[in-house]
């Protein structure tokens, strides 16, 4: 068994991370049975929209926080999932599987070209180029007025071979097994040759080089994982929303992903999860708790959205994650444990 | 009997603007050489190792490396052919320890890097692997360290052990004791003795003990020119050296 751990890389370094991880998945499993007994179904549904952005954010992660890319068009993959959905079923393809194999690989071939073009250029104006594609993608929606342009197009929940989603809870687990998937993948990635190239990359690009790598080839590769992963949380985002638009790829959501990631943990597994939890939680509280306050400001709870997350950046540094291992654990008397 | 040379540089010309950095230069080092290139700062040494590296490319001319022309090779395609390099400036992966750095080189090296199920630092094999990396050049007792808590003259030293990582038969090294301590500069001398015959190295550096000591032959560059070469006897008395270079050190 210890044999297995190891091989797995779970009793190395790292372990605290990854047991955070799965402490949180963990957690969403059984999460509709607390709804169940406090008898508050809606919370599935903010569940379900957490693990699902929480798994769009762990996609990215792998580029911004290992490889240290800042793409700031990912929305656009999580777009282009969801419309493999809403157009294949316009077309007559019902089976959701079918859905998800298209859309991996028209979101492989996607991320592979902008990959290769963007990843040509660094810093302002690699950020720069993967929104002027997410753009580009945004409005080729809009003017679709064949898949609803503007107005978008409702979509039914897909069919799985022996999984109804319209019975309760079906899509709700469909959702969490395929979070687990996509946390076991990343959990080999980011600790495997290369993971750790891709972080190196992120060091010291020039180092790698003279190692007789070719960064490009890693960074494109990592890309392509990424673009991949937001593609099945669009498809799956589809079928929770039964509703596609071109709102789904809108560049804000390019940028709540990024906060999510930042908010969590930037390059930990763990992080993309947790902050798409707070994340979520708190654009559900807030204004519930500031209009119970002072109800003339309720709208206006992005002033206090704002500045909380300035807080957790500048002192949380390494996120929530981060803050938890530094700060809480400790006191806890489990002593730090590294998140590296 | 000829031995061939493992560099050779033909007529290598390279101009910034007005500025030639390179000025229709050729050289040659031999196997197991230590071949020192020396010159006042600005003499184009880090420039002339950018072209051999194929980080810049020259205007004219040729570099071979064991009788291959290299013009055309991208960087890591040059380094796969067999150079080495540590650079003015230490260049390792600060963000990872010791034995992390090692085990990159490691994969780099076996052409593994491209794996993505097993994880990469607890491999016992390429855990032994980057241990014999580092042992080369005596830091396998700090494999454990962060590279950004060693001392600037370990990491110097860890830069030339990920340099070797590979077996090069071609090593560039610039100005490789550059920012160490007197003790650690003491020891990277001995290291790089102690490579003497294993790789041809090309070295610039500007502490004259160092080189004296360790180079089997010189070269002498001022504005891209060379103006001296020879064994260090020859340049040691060399008057146009001792103007132009050698004069300024006392
Ligand atoms: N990319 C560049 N563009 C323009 N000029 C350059 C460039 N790189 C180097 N130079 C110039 O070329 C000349 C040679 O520079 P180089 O760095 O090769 O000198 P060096 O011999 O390595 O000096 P040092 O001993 O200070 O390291 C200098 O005058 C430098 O300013
Ligand atoms: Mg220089």
């Amino acid at each position: 068994m210890t044999g297995l751990l190891k091989f797995f890389g779970l009793v190395h370094a790292g372990i605290s991370d990854n047991k955070f991880l799965w402490l949180l998945i963990a957690g969403f499993a059984v999460f509709p049975i607390v709804t169940q007994l406090v008898d508050l179904p809606f919370w599935n549904d903010v569940a379900m929209r957490i693990m699902l952005l929480g798994m769009a954010a762990m996609g990215l992660n792998l580029v911004l926080g290992y490889g240290g890319m800042v793409s700031f068009g990912h929305a656009a993959f999580i777009g282009i999932g969801a419309y493999c959905v809403g157009i294949g079923q316009y077309y007559g393809l019902m089976n959701g599987w079918a859905h998800i194999l298209l859309s991996v690989a028209v979101c492989a071939s996607l991320g592979l070209v902008i990959g290769y073009l963007a990843l040509r250029t660094t810093g302002i104006y690699f950020i720069m180029i993967t929104l002027a594609f997410a753009q580009m993608l945004f409005f080729l929606f809009v003017s679709l007025e064949q898949f609803g342009g503007d107005d978008g197009m409702s979509i039914d929940r897909a069919e799985f071979l022996l999984i109804d989603l319209y019975e309760p809870l079906r899509l709700y687990f469909l959702i969490w097994v395929m979070l687990a998937i996509v946390a076991l993948l990343l959990m080999f990635i980011v600790r495997s040759r290369f993971g750790v190239t891709l972080r190196a990359i992120k060091s010291n690009e020039s180092r790698v080089e003279a190692m007789g790598l070719v960064p490009l080839h890693f960074k494109i590769t990592g890309y392509v994982i990424s673009a991949v992963i937001c593609g099945l949380a669009g498809s799956l985002f589809a079928s929770w929303q039964e509703y596609v638009s071109p709102d789904i790829m809108h560049w804000t959501r390019s940028g709540e992903l990024m906060i999510i990631i930042i908010l969590g943990g930037l390059g930990t597994l763990a992080g993309p999860l947790l902050g798409a939890i707070v994340f979520l939680l708190l654009e559900e509280f807030l204004p519930l708790m500031l209009g119970a306050l002072v109800p003339a400001y309720a709208e206006n709870w992005m002033v206090l959205f704002g500045p909380l997350l300035i807080m957790v950046v500048l002192f949380g540094r390494g996120g929530l994650v981060g803050l938890i291992d530094s700060k809480i654990l400790p006191h806890l008397g489990l002593g730090k444990t590294a998140v590296k | 009997m000829m031995t061939n040379p493992v560099l050779e540089l033909r007529d290598i010309t390279k101009s910034f603007g007005a500025l030639t950095a390179t000025n229709n230069l050729s050289l040659t080092v031999m196997p197991g050489e230590i071949h020192a290139l020396i010159g006042p700062n600005g003499a184009g040494k880090t420039t002339l190792i950018q072209q051999i590296y194929g980080a810049l490319k020259p205007d004219s001319g040729q570099v071979l490396l064991n009788g291959r022309d290299l013009t055309g090779l991208s960087v890591p395609a040059r380094i796969r052919a067999g150079i080495g390099r540590s650079f003015q400036i230490s260049n390792v992966l600060m963000d990872f320890t010791v034995l992390q750095n090692g085990i990159i080189a490691e994969h780099a090296r076996l052409g593994q890097s491209f794996r993505f199920l097993q994880p990469a630092f607890s491999n016992p094999q390429l855990i032994d692997g980057a241990i014999a990396i580092l042992d080369r050049v005596g830091l396998s007792s700090r494999a454990d360290t962060m590279v950004s808590d060693l001392a600037h003259g370990e990491r110097r030293m860890l830069e030339l052990a990920l340099a070797m990582a590979a077996s090069p038969s071609l090593l560039l090294l610039d100005e490789p004791m550059a920012g160490a301590g007197p003790d650690d500069g003491q020891r990277m001398t001995e290291i790089i003795d102690g490579l003497r015959g294993d790789v041809a190295i090309l070295l610039i550096e500007h502490d004259m003990d160092a080189v004296f000591r360790l180079a089997d032959r010189l070269t002498v560059l001022v504005e891209g020119s060379v103006i001296a070469a020879g064994t260090v006897d020859e340049i040691s008395t060399n008057q146009a050296v001792k103007t132009a270079y050698l004069g300024d050190e006392d």
